[in-house]
């Protein structure tokens, strides 16, 4: 029989590229479409809540970091703040919404900006749930005695796809598009990475499990790169890339319609979990939920209230309003800085939950703060 | 809406009953004539159908809930008076559904002579038959499903067919009657469910309730296509 062994959580770092860029920057950053600025911005930021965000482009929309070297620049903090060496790294789990290529996997430039020697590999494609994903399969390989020491890696460069030249290169007669334009006053970029171990390491996490459900039988597409508005057909299948940039296929769209279906389905997952009895709602006293605005923060609080498994305000803990909203990289950036700032003691239990819009995946993450010297 | 429950049998019952009604809006976007009004693909013709078919079982609709409150005896009182109030709200609902049919350029003498289908056939009956049960408390689960139908009805399904066939949401008033939309609405229900919900017997008899609706309601749905 196959031992199995705890993972721990022993380290966090992060990267956030530049100064933080308030509400009043953005368009300095992203630039004004044909030189006008947006009518909607005001209205999302306002619904949004978030004061301050980072980017890697600078005011020329010239890019300052890769996606992969941001990655790597929060890995190195990570290690840096245990003292580990990359040659005792076994292996590496990466995700990002998008790559600086198509292809290879972002892993495999990640690995490379880091110059990781000889490590298993995973790249997990997807949006902000793919974060917890790569975490689950690193530590399903700690658990399961193949590794000691494996880093997750979550890295995000969403204003690449927010630069005014995009919405400049629409066919003319395209008109407004609010669903094109929604993520462009809420997603910025970042990394977070998190080191696992097959022991404890000081005051740390032991992951105690990590699930998710995913929708995507049930639900349309929600957030999505790569189809136009009421399109069918992938960018792939027009004749030239040109015409798919023209079509709007290559902006990055959220269908807010379908928005509501998230929050139900966040709190739907964890009355699961509750039913499961994997956790209980007086156990929690952290929890870190990836709410990607501060309009979902209230819908959920309502949710959880009628169904009787609201976690007491206070014990909710977020940056989104300082660091933005950086996709999967959100989750890592907010434990490290939660780590950091609010110095959970032993016993103490955290609740991470992140919900994805793209086709309806809610993740979820129980972590057991553990003292290896106690 | 924000208020506990008294006992903690009923918040028990509620979580099962909201779990219930995620997995049914799941259930739902999987039957092909509501997969077609979620991907955008929904034609005039489907909403002529899908008023067709709901009319049949929407014209008993009020009959199983006046059935429920008549097998209520004395001790039930309370519960009696909240199904009456439901039952009002329904009786007569057809009416609308008919105008909207009517309106769309659908013959009335064809809808007011549709049978039920298979599904609306097996919805009825398995409702008259849990509400000619004495103090038939696990219809508290039907209703549950039925109210949380009128508002989705009318918050999500009638938006999005006027939204894609344009009808200027002149000929979706049967889709918008039952959108209460309000957080009385929830409170009474947990008010009733908190005084009637007391056992885990009890419990497990609504939420089994609500399941069959759930299912049953989908089979409706999918005979459409059938």
């Amino acid at each position: 029989m196959t031992d199995v062994y705890n993972a721990y959580l022993t380290s966090t770092g992060r990267f956030l590229p530049g100064p933080p860029i308030n509400n009043d920057q953005i368009e300095d950053h992203l630039g004004r479409v044909h030189g006008k600025p947006s009518r909607l911005k005001a209205k999302i930021l306002a619904s949004n809540g978030i004061k301050t965000r980072h980017y890697a482009i600078d005011k020329l929309q010239q890019t300052q970091y890769l996606n992969c070297d941001m990655g790597a620049n929060a890995a190195r903090d990570c290690l840096q703040r245990c003292g580990l060496r990359v040659s005792e790294i076994e292996m590496l789990a990466a995700a990002t919404s998008q790559g600086d290529l198509v292809l290879p996997g972002f892993g495999s430039m990640l690995q490379a900006a880091m110059e990781l020697p000889d490590i298993e590999l995973l790249t997990a494609h997807g949006i902000c749930s793919s974060s917890l994903m790569a975490l689950k399969s690193a530590a399903n390989a700690i658990r399961l005695g193949e590794h000691s020491k494996a880093l997750v890696v979550a890295s995000e460069f969403a204003s690449r796809l927010f630069k005014a030249s995009r919405y400049e290169a629409l066919d003319k007669h395209y008109g407004q598009d609010f669903n094109a334009e929604f993520l462009r006053w809420m997603l910025s970029d970042g990394a977070g990475a998190v080191l696992l171990e097959n022991a404890p390491r000081g005051r740390c996490l032991q992951i105690e499990w990590i699930k998710s459900f995913s929708h995507a039988d049930a639900f349309p597409v929600c957030m999505s790169v790569g189809q136009a508005k009421d399109g069918r057909q992938s960018w792939q299948d027009y004749p030239s890339y040109a015409e798919a940039e023209a079509a709007g296929a290559l902006l990055l769209r959220q269908d807010v319609r379908l928005l509501d279906n998230m929050v139900k389905l966040g709190v739907d997952g964890f009355l699961r979990l509750l039913a499961s009895e994997l956790v209980t709602v007086s156990s929690i006293d952290h929890v870190l939920c990836h709410y990607s605005s501060d309009f979902f923060r209230s819908k959920i609080f309502d949710l959880l209230s009628a169904a009787g498994a609201m976690v007491p305000e206070e014990r909710w803990y977020t940056n989104l309003y300082e660091r933005g909203n950086t996709g999967c990289a959100s989750i890592f950036i907010m434990l490290d800085e939660f780590l950091r700032s609010r110095k959970p003691a032993p016993g103490e239990k955290v609740f991470c939950m992140v919900p994805e819009s793209g086709r309806f995946n809610t993740a979820y993450m129980l972590l057991n703060v553990v003292d290896a010297n106690a | 809406m924000h208020k506990t429950m008294d006992n903690a049998e009923a918040q028990q019952c509620l979580q099962s009953l909201m779990r219930v009604w995620f997995d049914f809006e799941r259930r739902l976007n999987r039957v092909p004539i509501i997969q077609r009004l979620e991907n955008g693909e929904f034609t005039q013709q489907d909403y002529l159908s899908l008023l067709l078919n709901l009319r049949q079982q929407v014209i008993e609709g009020s009959r199983w809930i006046t059935r429920s409150a008549s097998s209520f005896d004395r001790h039930y009182s309370e519960i009696r008076s909240q199904v009456i109030n439901h039952a009002k709200d329904e009786h007569r609902d057809y009416l609308l559904l008919e105008q909207d049919f009517v309106a769309l350029g659908g013959d009335l003498a064809a809808i007011q002579a549709g049978a039920r289908n298979i599904g609306s056939e097996a919805l009825h009956g398995y409702l008259m038959y849990r509400a000619s049960r004495p103090n038939p408390v696990d219809m508290i689960g039907a209703m549950w499903m039925i109210e949380g139908l009128g508002e989705k009805m009318a918050s999500n399904w009638a938006d999005r067919i006027d939204e894609l066939i344009a009808l200027g949401g002149e000929k979706t008033c049967f889709l918008r009657y039952h959108g209460h939309n309000d957080a009385s609405h929830l409170e009474t229900f947990c008010h009733m469910l908190d005084s009637v919900c007391r056992e885990s017997t009890t419990h497990r008899a609504i939420v089994k309730t609500a399941q069959v609706v759930a299912r049953l309601y989908c089979m409706q749905l999918d005979e459409i296509d059938g």
